[in-house]
């Protein structure tokens, strides 16, 4: 090898390295869009995009708790209030499918929102902490959307349910043990209004 | 933004050193041992002093955590050094190699430096113990703060004399951490810890960050507007863009492919993840996979025509590989009932994943054409997300062997498992950068 000079390469690196430092703030002062309530939701239509979040709205008297984003950012747990007229359903690890049990608490969510025809609901999949970030997202979403379509089969009209999944992230238990584990395989419903559907 | 032209490199001399073991890419002393090197605090030959100890030290130091961290070198401790390193000469003739020879050192680094207020220049020379001879001579000039790049730089230069290949040292990486608390915000940082940036501060769940080819941008999968999708943040600009999928659906993750001009990025819509072909601006190229179960995690391979993937069509999660062009996919893996988090090993060879064994997960790697899979590290822990640093020599993950979830380094084939990170919280989701300049 012959004796080079590297000056504009060098340059390039030096560069980028105080370019982060010194553009950082400005992309991470942004204001935090998580708050806002508006939605990229694509599948949004229209009517639906009035501004709501987690718990507003719904019948007066029903309490689902908020959405396990906005419970996590508020620094509380995702539990889903013992006075919640729409209960949680669990999964085995790495299933989706529905249980007997996991029916049965479906039929009953299904009796509540026949009774309450105003309530849109999101159904949030969890999992719990075991594998990959990624694939348990992916596992998540069947899971909410295999609760999403037995409710669907027993006459819930689509467009009051949207699902969304947490995958591992927001565990409401956080022990390393299979007690806590089947805790957080669940299915989540949460009463939100004037959100879309998807 | 004027930014000062701060590192100038000026290659005194490169011969080439024959060492035993030098054209296997395997560094051995002559023993067969690792091989004994001996690194000297630098000579402060000039100038300002207020930093003296910090710099003498401190590029040493780095380079004994890059040297240690490769697995190839035993560093000599410098509590057993003879010579005084401010007292003797840092060229050739101007020290006595018996004193390195006396404590067993068959390498030496040794090397100067000077402060002109913000700028240190550095000169750092590798020499041959046992020839009496130079190998490498480099002078560095850069601000001060950046000494630790500096000795990146050099010791991967000492790699790439014994292997024929330069080391990974100046690079970064980028991951997931929750500090200690509930929000997962992406970080990146040197090997070494240094230089940590904070990449996302907006309190919710930051995921899977990967680095473009170039080193210039970090893509990363957020739930910061509610519902997940990609975004590409410019490290250089702190510009940012969304990736709004079309059709609807949820982005959750994407792969740059190796020349940078698309990104496979797995798609959640109505329960199922396929994976699409997008440019970069997030716009999809076309379908991949059209399968009604849950199909994540790609890969690319080196050459940019294969992709590795997690596909629970057989009923569990497994690894496959499919044709960019089209065809069907084929399975990789067979053994195990839960394979994920493929990632393609750079020199084309090898594939690494995270696999569950009992009610653990552990590392393997496994030959690209199928066969016999390598477990890598214990099942009397977790270890997952592996990703292969660029040039496909070591692999870093993430693990919980010591509690909380750190990041780790080993070699590719499981040897020398070194922790890098240490923060309060969980660390996870490794995503190595390519070579930076």
């Amino acid at each position: 090898m012959t004796n080079r000079m590297r000056i504009p390469w060098s340059v390039c690196g030096i560069v980028a390295l105080f370019s982060i430092a010194a553009c950082a703030p400005s992309a991470t002062n942004k204001p935090d869009s998580a708050a806002s309530a508006k939605s990229a939701d694509a599948d949004a239509s229209g009517a639906d995009r009035r501004a709501g979040e987690g718990q507003r709205g719904g019948t007066g008297e029903s309490n689902t708790g908020a959405s396990s984003l906005k419970q996590m950012q508020e620094g509380k747990s995702p539990v889903t209030p013992a006075s919640s007229p729409l209960k949680d359903v669990f999964y085995e690890f790495d299933r989706y499918d529905l249980s007997a049990d996991a029916r049965s608490t479906l039929r009953a969510n299904a009796d509540w929102l026949k009774n309450n025809a105003s309530a849109r609901v999101e159904i949030e999949g969890h999992c719990d902490e075991r594998g990959t970030s990624e694939y348990n997202l992916a596992l998540g979403a069947k899971r909410a959307q295999a609760a999403r379509e037995f409710l669907s089969s027993l006459g819930i009209p689509a467009d009051r349910l949207s699902t969304i999944s947490y995958g591992q992230e927001i565990p409401v238990c956080r022990e390393h043990s299979e007690d806590c584990w089947k805790q957080n395989r669940r299915a989540r419903f949460v009463i939100v209004q004037g959100r879309s559907t998807s | 933004m004027g930014f000062k032209i701060a590192l100038i490199i000026l290659f005194l001399s490169i011969r080439p050193w024959v060492a035993s073991g030098a054209v296997t890419g395997e560094i051995r002393g002559q023993g067969g041992e690792r091989f004994p090197i001996a690194v000297s605090p630098l000579k402060n030959t000039g100038g300002n002093t207020a930093d003296s100890a910090r710099l003498s030290t401190g590029i040493a130091d780095a380079m004994v955590h890059d040297l240690e961290l490769s697995g190839w070198f035993k560093v000599l401790d410098r509590s057993a050094y003879i010579e005084n390193a401010q007292s003797s000469g840092v060229t050739l003739g101007t020290f006595d190699f018996k004193d390195w020879a006396t404590i067993g050192a068959e390498g030496l680094v040794k090397g100067g430096f000077s402060v002109q207020g913000d700028d240190v220049t550095v000169e750092l020379r590798l020499f041959d113990v046992y020839q009496n001879k130079e190998r490498i001579g480099k002078r560095y000039t850069g601000r001060v703060r950046d000494y630790r790049r500096i000795a990146h730089k050099f010791v991967d230069e000492i790699i790439n004399q014994f292997t024929g290949v330069p080391g990974v040292f100046n690079t970064r990486i980028a991951y997931v951490s929750n500090s200690g608390g509930r929000f997962k915000e992406i970080f990146v940082s040197h090997l070494d810890g240094s230089e940590k940036f904070q990449v996302t501060d907006n309190h919710t769940i930051n995921l899977s960050p990967v680095w473009s080819p170039d080193g210039r941008s970090i893509l990363y999968s957020s739930f910061k507007d509610r519902n997940q999708t990609l975004f590409l943040f410019e490290l250089y600009s702190g510009k940012e863009i969304k990736f709004t999928p079309r059709g609807g659906g949820r982005y959750l993750s994407g792969k740059f492919s190796p020349d940078g001009q698309t990104i496979v990025a797995t798609l959640e819509s109505g329960g199922n993840t396929n994976l699409y072909l997008l440019d970069r601006s997030g716009n999809v190229i076309r379908r991949l996979t059209n399968d009604p179960g849950i199909e994540v995690s790609p890969a690319w391979s080196p050459d940019g025509k294969q992709v590795v993937f997690v596909s629970d069509r057989s009923g569990s999660p497994q690894l496959y590989i499919l044709d960019v062009s089209g065809g069907a996919a084929r399975r990789l893996t067979y053994s195990g009932n839960y394979n994920t988090s493929p990632e393609w090993s750079p020199r084309g060879d090898r594939i690494v994943y995270t696999g569950r064994v009992g009610n653990r997960f552990a590392i393997f790697t496994i030959p690209v054409d199928g066969g016999e899979a390598r477990k890598l590290t214990s099942e009397s822990f977790d270890s997952e997300d592996p990703t292969w640093s660029p040039d496909g020599r070591f692999i870093a993950f993430s693990s919980n062997r010591a509690g909380k979830y750190h990041l780790y380094v080993m070699q590719a084939g499981g040897d020398n498992q070194r922790r890098l990170t240490g923060s309060g919280g969980d660390d996870t989701k490794p995503h190595w950068s390519p070579r930076l300049d």
